[in-house]
């Protein structure tokens, strides 16, 4: 994984990340949650987004692998967190076993230099 | 009012090292103006669409000596954007802004000695905040994130990569009827499951060539176009669909792409319907882009975009000729420029060993972005509405 700095939007993100805590950007006026990068809410273009924990479960919506010529296979995915966001990142599951709609538990890895990632593995609660 | 493309010139496209976007660009003008039987000194439109290498600018306007500029502009439409040039040159000259301008796309990513993949990496990005987690993840260059928009197809409706093939195979057959197309060697279908892995399911036969070079075209009035060296090759109508998709639950990324809203209002403007298209000049930047664009165009139904490529209509000799020129994926990598020559190639009759017999309209694709943006034109050997 590539490291990647913060900025201003993205300090509570990173903060909460590093605390092992995945914040979503919710939109009171409409009740729905969007994306870490949104900016306007993703149903209604509503400016009143603010973050909220969530639980970080969610499912595999597409995936690709990517063959690592002289380094591991890479596995990067888009899961669609059970408030409805999606949210792309590295996987941590044997290629074998990605299918659609495969339960995910989001955790966080931090490459060095670099703000701590999301990075999905297998939920084997509801896997 | 209506407009007309009235010249087209093409640098020598793919392998060829030493010269700069710039200077491609400066050579396609010059042999567009040429060909249209103009002189530099009749432009007075100019709008340039810089690719990756991004060193094409404004500054062409005092390169080709222009004085008499009344519309000069960069477009950043990714893949879309030489069909957005030719709209928005239509709409300058319609309004009397401009009467012949030039629309040129213009790259150099390649250098000698380095394979195209490291020479491809997309326009650089800032790994800075969230826009930047997709690609510290994985998905950074086209054939990753084109990767998991294919999958999703591939889910929904059940293509295969086997019916992508097809598509490569069907784009290797016109490619070898095409002298000016990198690769002419014919290929099978076992070429194609045999490839190398680039982002599964992506294969390399999957994926478009990265080529140097530059193209342009000369837009003018359709009334002036008549009287000029070539063919004219009249637009007939047009549309632009953007889709904004979100990252959520329902987005139709990888399902449905901007050809679903910008193929109707093409077809609308040109006051015909899908079936009377003759050719169909595609983005194929990958093989799954030309399955989703013709069932988006309306082709055939939603989902049916792999069965109908492996029926082998796409192919010479098919029912439905598609990317006569070899495509992006076996002639040259030209973004938008490349379906939009060879459908002024075809429209005039120029196509030689790979001319379709009927040639009266043309549907022309731009995809920019991963599906993020899309541009639409019908042209027309014809006056419109003859």
């Amino acid at each position: 994984m590539i490291p990647v700095e913060r900025d201003t939007h993205s300090a509570p993100f990173f903060d909460a990340a590093a605390r092992g805590e995945l914040l979503l950007r919710y939109s009171p006026s409409s009740g729905e949650w969007s994306e870490p990068a949104a900016v306007v809410c993703s149903v209604t273009q509503a400016e009143d987004l603010e973050w909220r924990p969530v639980a970080g479960t969610g499912e595999l919506v597409t995936w690709t692998v990517k063959p690592g010529r002289d380094a591991p296979d890479t596995v990067v995915g888009i899961v669609e967190l059970t408030e409805g966001p999606w949210l792309t990142m590295w996987l941590d599951i044997p290629p074998g076993e990605l299918r659609e709609g495969l339960p995910i538990r989001v955790g966080f890895v931090r490459p060095e230099g670099g703000e701590p990632l999301p990075i999905g593995g297998l939920d084997g609660e509801r896997g | 009012m209506s407009t007309a493309i009235a010249g087209l010139g093409m640098t020598e496209l793919g392998k060829v090292y030493g010269r700069t976007a710039g200077e491609f660009a400066v050579e396609a003008i010059s042999r567009a103006v040429r060909d249209a039987g103009l002189t530099l000194a009749d432009l007075d439109g100019l709008l340039v669409n810089p690719g990756v290498a991004n060193d094409t600018d404004l500054r062409l306007q005092s390169t080709l000596g222009m004085r008499n500029t009344r519309l000069l502009a960069t477009v950043q439409g990714f893949g879309s954007s030489a069909g957005q040039m030719v709209q928005y040159a239509s709409l300058a000259i319609d309004a009397g802004m401009a009467d012949v301008v030039a629309c040129v796309y213009a790259d150099a990513p390649l250098t000698e000695g380095r394979s195209a993949g490291a020479s491809y990496q997309g326009l650089k990005r800032a790994m800075r905040g969230l826009g930047a987690l997709p690609a510290a993840a994985g998905l950074k260059a086209a054939p990753e994130r084109y990767a998991v928009a294919a999958r999703r197809h591939m889910h929904a409706y059940g293509t295969t990569s086997e019916q992508l093939g097809a598509v490569a195979v069907a784009a290797r057959q016109w490619a070898v009827r095409n002298p000016q197309a990198q690769m002419r060697t014919p290929i099978t279908l076992e070429d194609h499951q045999s490839s190398r892995m680039i982002a599964d399911p992506l294969r390399l036969l999957d994926c478009c060539l990265v080529s140097n070079g530059a193209i342009a075209i000369i837009v003018t009035s359709a009334d002036r176009a008549e009287s000029l060296r070539q063919p004219p090759v009249h637009v007939w109508g047009w549309g632009q669909a953007h889709p904004g998709y979100v990252n959520r639950r329902g987005s139709e990324f990888g399902l449905v792409s901007g050809a679903a809203r910008s193929g109707p209002e093409a077809l609308k403007m040109a006051g015909v319907s899908v079936r009377d298209i003759d050719i169909r000049e595609l983005y194929d930047c990958f093989t799954y882009t030309t399955v989703i664009t013709l069932e988006d165009y309306g082709f055939c139904a939603k989902g049916e975009g792999g069965p109908l490529a492996a029926s082998g209509a796409l192919g010479p000799g098919g029912d439905l000729p598609t990317n006569t020129g070899g495509g992006e994926l076996s002639s040259f990598y030209m973004w938008g420029m490349t379906p939009l020559s060879e459908a002024v190639i075809q429209a005039r009759g120029h196509g030689g060993e790979r001319q379709v017999a009927k040639h009266d309209l043309i549907l022309v694709s731009g995809n920019g972005g991963v599906l993020d943006f899309h541009a639409t034109l019908v042209l027309g050997s014809h006056r419109k509405g003859t």
